[in-house]
């Protein structure tokens, strides 16, 4: 029986367990992997991937999907540049931006799949064709560069130290009351739920502790983190305690079972495609900020890095069940052994076969879970 | 009789899942030549003895033994349960849809020529000869499979067993999605098979049925048998029911006299286009009208437009709707379930796996879903979880769910319990009108009593029921008032006092024909 519990765990928690072996493993071979500097440079290109992926998560839990993204990341950021050439500022380029790119793509996507029942694979594959031509076209083919230069804030600076550990210590309150209070209500009623969060209970405060290591010990929190991290935290709780939430995942369980339960699919179909447009423009306008400059061929395969992580964190690509906190653990594991790899010399040629190989890898441990 | 001529016997089967144990000491044995009557609720333990035998839980997963004809057999696989002349026809169909019906007899053992190509020419003469024995004129060879009616489908399954020369056949449930004239064309080949000298294990809830067509009857309780094999002749309906639910059975369908309140739903010319031939209508001038406090059941034979009718006045096909629905004397315009549900109108699906439930997902899901405004607060429609629970185990506590927990994941419960908590997704919709489709097929007795007896409550309650159901006795015995459908219309309406299972049967089948 006891043989049977450590199974378990290590079956429900894989891939946790993976990022963090992958993690040590990187940090006893290279020295400079585990350097605070070295961390918050992960911690900001997982971002990119981590934010399209928070979107990508809402639309495979509808057993949707959406190829458009890493043009969706192209095109917002060619128009947020482009706008500022205009004489824009940069404040108010970006909400521009983001109106435009991810409102329009995600609604024509959304009106495609919701009214006219078109697989998305195929609407948005034509969108991500599409997208990338409008920012080629935009752009007539060459980088743009930006014009606001308070426009390399968004992806380029700093929370300093102090107040970025103020704000891990109101996270961390936040995280202890509500663990507390959700105790209190139903500790007489189920003797499990402690046992089931530990795993979680024990990521969040290793990871809270750690991200004040690398953010108070350097810098500070990048910008961009801070807003994955917001972005995150919004996702979470919208997934898992609103009537939003609950109409995605009876959505992807059953599709005509969540119709005939009254739930408006068109509606719901809508809000997501737009909600995953939106969240890749802001990752593509992030993008620019930080290279200060568009180039049209920006976020190029990003559409298989955000699938790979949602998938690597354990949501079903046939939909109805799957968490952020998966797909952020996904992102993770990406970032981690892309930024492994290129520390250790590896070729990126075999980067590409060796990450192929850890999705499969995630994909055939899915199926063999199912089967369980 | 001949002489009884054992060829099945299965001996202190015990079967555990995680340390349930689903079978507990089994043994039974059945005969060359007869019909055996597994019976048992669900989560009896039917269908597990049934995978054990048939493979599918394979030695050394459950302990015990089988004897095949006297000799000890532990099957490995399936392969080998089906070398041994085991053959099992599923409640739900195996067939492939896209596929001929020869394709599917002979599916992955298609005769070759010489070449190593399919022998199409042989493969169909060999599944029409197949069919001719069993005496099935009207399919042919090369029909696909989606095109034929269920109660042909399952003529093809019992085909396929007999082509790889079952002489043990076990039907798990075969008459739930059988017309009345399939179950009758299926009991003739049951018979005719009775007297090749077939064994069939026969599982089924419905009573009638077993007297019919069983030769003995095996019961089973919480995975364990309950007395020893009966000869049906030797036992009354009523002794097996309490065999069955460990209980003695008071009434069936308790009825209880009340008065109807006022109108509250009104339907008038209602029409329904035909989803696949265009003009048509499947539904044809629908009138009719659901008092408050008052059951009214629809009978008709299956495709008569009953489920179609329903799903139509909950909002499912408005672009194919046409006519005038009101409640409460207000015309209203449903465009969609989810209107429906606003106007105080709730549908219990036929289908609960594929049209109701979320399997994986948990009770409190499920039955909230529907009604997440009672347990959110506007406007982010937060949830309460804890409100969540406890109003979830105040519905298990009522309905008498039997599950671990409100967290329990629906698609582990069995079929009453999968039905109960659909049930309190609607009660806590509280709906002002009830429609339920077929509420109680496929569960077992005790849960029937009980869902029946709380569409009693809700009556006297004030909710006004539509029930739905192919079984007559349901209808007869729950109903207030009757409407009988017949090829898309309303043919007739009866009221409790006159309504007789001849006449409402007489009027489903459209005619005035005095077959069975």
């Amino acid at each position: 029986m006891h043989r049977n519990q450590a199974l378990i765990f290590i079956r429900t928690n894989a891939t946790l367990i993976a990022l963090v072996v992958l993690a040590v493993l990187l940090a006893l071979i290279d020295p400079t992997f585990p350097t605070a500097r070295n961390l918050s440079n992960v911690a900001r290109q997982v971002t990119i991937v981590g934010i399209i992926g928070v979107g990508m998560t809402m639309v495979i839990l509808i057993a949707g999907i959406d190829l458009s993204v890493g043009s969706v990341v192209g095109v917002a950021a060619v128009v947020v540049t482009l706008l500022m050439q205009y004489g824009l500022a940069a404040w108010f380029a970006v909400p521009m931006a983001l109106a435009i790119v991810g409102g329009i793509i995600g609604l024509w996507n959304g009106f495609w799949i919701a009214h006219y029942r078109i697989p998305p694979f195929i609407i948005t594959l034509g969108m991500l064709t599409i997208g990338r031509g409008i920012a080629l076209s935009l752009s007539g083919g060459s980088s743009v560069p930006v014009a606001d230069p308070s426009f390399a804030a968004l992806g380029s600076a700093y929370i300093p130290p102090a107040p970025t550990l103020a704000l891990l210590a109101l996270a961390a309150g936040i995280g202890a009351f509500r663990l507390i209070r959700s105790f209190r209500e139903t500790g007489k009623s189920n003797g499990t739920a402690l046992e089931e969060r530990v795993p979680g209970i024990v990521a969040a405060t290793a990871g809270l502790l750690l991200a004040a290591y690398v953010f108070g010990t350097s810098d500070g929190m990048p910008v961009p983190v801070a807003i994955f991290v917001a972005i995150a935290a919004i996702a979470i709780f919208v997934l898992g305690h609103t009537r939003f939430g609950r109409r995605l995942y009876a959505l992807g369980g059953n599709e005509e079972a969540a119709r005939l339960s009254g739930i408006n699919v068109y509606q719901t179909k809508m809000i997501v495609y737009v909600v995953v447009s939106l969240l890749s423009a802001l990752s593509g306008i992030l993008l620019a900020s930080r290279l200060n400059g568009a180039s049209p061929n920006l976020g190029n395969m990003f559409e298989l890095d955000a699938i790979a992580a949602v998938v690597i964190g354990g949501t079903s690509l046939s939909g109805g069940s799957g968490t952020i906190g998966g797909t952020i653990v996904g992102a993770l594991i990406i970032g981690v052994l892309n930024n492994g790899m290129s520390l250790l010399g590896v070729s990126s040629f075999y980067q590409l076969i060796i990450k192929g190989l850890i999705i499969s890898l995630a994909v055939w441990f899915d199926v063999l879970q199912k089967k369980n | 009789m001949r002489t009884p001529d054992v060829v099945l016997k299965m001996e202190h089967i015990v079967k555990e899942f995680a340390g349930v144990r689903a079978l507990d000491d089994v043994t039974f044995e059945a005969r060359a030549g007869e019909v055996l009557a597994l019976m048992g609720e669900n989560g009896a333990g039917k269908s597990t003895l049934m995978k054990v035998l048939g493979g599918v839980w394979p030695y050394p997963s459950y302990r015990g033994d089988i004897f095949i004809r006297g000799e000890r057999r532990r099957f490995h696989s399936t392969r080998e349960a089906m070398d041994a002349g085991i053959a099992i026809i599923h409640q739900e169909l195996n067939l492939l849809a896209e596929l001929t019906v020869a394709e599917n007899i002979f599916l992955d053992r298609q005769p070759v020529t010489g070449f190593g190509a399919i022998d199409w020419h042989r493969m169909n003469d060999d599944a029409a000869d197949l069919l001719g024995e069993l005496g099935i004129s009207d399919i042919k060879p090369t029909d696909r499979v989606k095109h034929i009616a269920v109660g042909k489908q399952q003529m093809v399954e019992i085909a396929k067993a007999l082509s790889k020369h079952a002489r043990i056949l076990i039907l798990d449930e075969p008459t739930s999605a059988l017309s009345d004239k399939e179950v009758a064309e299926l009991f003739r080949v049951i018979r005719k098979l009775r007297r090749d000298g077939v064994c069939m294990c026969y599982i089924s809830h419905k009573m009638e049925e077993i007297s019919q067509i069983a030769d003995r009857v095996a019961v089973l309780r919480d995975g364990r048998t309950i007395g020893e094999t009966t000869a049906v002749s030797d036992i009354t309906m009523d002794q097996i029911i309490e065999r069955m639910i460990g209980r003695e059975l008071k009434e069936m369908y308790p009825h209880a006299t009340r008065q109807r309140g006022e109108r509250i739903l009104e339907i008038k010319n209602l029409g329904i286009d035909h989803p696949s031939l265009p003009g048509a209508r499947k539904v044809k001038d629908v009138s009719f009208s659901a008092y408050r406090g008052e059951i009214l059941g629809i009978s008709g034979l299956m495709g008569s437009g009953r489920t179609t009718l329903a799903s139509a006045i909950f909002g499912a096909f408005p672009q194919a709707t046409h006519g005038e629905v009101l409640v409460e004397g207000r015309s209203i315009n449903i465009r969609s379930p989810a209107d429906a549900i606003k106007h105080g109108i709730a549908l219990l699906t036929e289908d609960r796996k594929a049209l109701g439930l979320f399997l994986g997902q948990p009770i409190t899901f499920n039955t909230t879903i529907s009604s997440l405004q009672t347990v959110s607060s506007p406007p982010l429609g937060v949830i309460d979880q804890s409100e969540e629970r406890a109003l979830t185990e105040r519905y298990i506590a009522q309905l008498g769910v039997k599950a671990t927990g409100a967290d329990a994941i629906v698609g582990t419960l069995s079929g009453g319990n999968q039905q109960k908590v659909l049930l309190a997704r609607w009660l806590n919709a509280s709906p002002k009108i009830l429609i339920l489709d077929e509420p109680t097929r496929g569960i077992d007795i005790g849960a029937k009593v009980e869902i029946h007896r709380l569409l009693n409550q809700l009556a006297e309650q004030g909710v006004a029921i539509i029930m739905i159901s192919s079984e007559l006795e349901e209808v007869l015995g729950m109903s207030d008032r009757i409407l009988v459908m017949n090829e898309g219309r309303i043919v007739s309406e009866f009221s409790r006092a006159n309504a007789s299972r001849e006449a409402v049967m007489e009027s489903a089948t459209g005619a005035r024909r005095t077959e069975n």
